[in-house]
């Protein structure tokens, strides 16, 4: 697994407690693909990645980290 | 539970169903032998098969087409299933044709009934197959931190 880490949980909350299925839903994924990407079990494709980082508004960077 | 696990559960209920109801009728109803004579017997078989083919269509394929359904984690565990699926429908394949060619070697002759015993089980073995590896798919990736 490539050692890539993310700040979703925290920009959730950050985002006013946003949901789990909101957030998917604003991304055009599932909640179980959240719950697999806050738990560090899987790596989004770049489409997804930007998805989510414009969801929140932020930079890709502020999502993903490469470590 | 993903909509594609949820299925896959569901798909392997619905052919684990499938290959019983299957097995029960055509050993009930007197196996190959019962088969050329029995057109009551040829029904029954025709609508387990079409049955199985519509139900497999229905839970894997129609009710997962409304958008958000399946992403792209999903279409990666079941990309990575089919070819599962196409190793065991190759070897049930494989192995109907060396158990045939061995016991009707002599004869050079085969009942015709075998055309449908091999699709029919070549259809469970795919269906399975897909089902169970898509739910291993699921553990697995929930599994690797």
């Amino acid at each position: 697994m490539p050692r890539i880490s993310n700040q979703i949980r925290r920009l959730r909350f950050d985002h006013g407690e946003m949901t789990q299925e909101e957030l998917a839903q604003r991304a055009g994924c599932t909640r179980q693909t959240i719950i697999a990407l806050e738990q560090g079990k899987y790596v989004p494709s770049i489409e997804l990645a930007f998805k989510i980082a414009q969801a929140f508004g932020v930079s890709l960077e502020e999502v993903f980290q490469y470590e | 539970m993903a909509p594609l696990q949820k299925r896959a559960w569901w798909g392997l209920g619905v052919g684990l169903a499938f290959t019983i109801a299957f097995v029960l009728v055509f050993f009930l109803m007197g196996g190959i032998e019962s088969f050329d004579t029995d057109s009551n017997f040829r029904l029954i078989i025709n609508v387990l098969w079409i049955g199985g083919l519509v139900a497999n269509l229905v839970i894997m394929e129609l009710t997962l087409r409304k958008p958000g359904m399946v992403d792209e984690r999903d279409r990666m565990i079941r990309d990575r299933a089919s070819r599962a699926q196409w190793l065991a429908t190759i070897f049930a394949l494989a192995a109907w044709v060396a158990v045939l060619n061995e016991v009707y070697q002599e004869t050079g002759l085969i009942p015709a009934v075998y055309l449908y015993v091999i699709f029919m089980s070549v259809l469970i073995v795919s269906t399975l197959a897909q089902c169970l590896g898509i739910a291993i798919g699921y553990w697995r990736a929930n599994r690797n931190a």
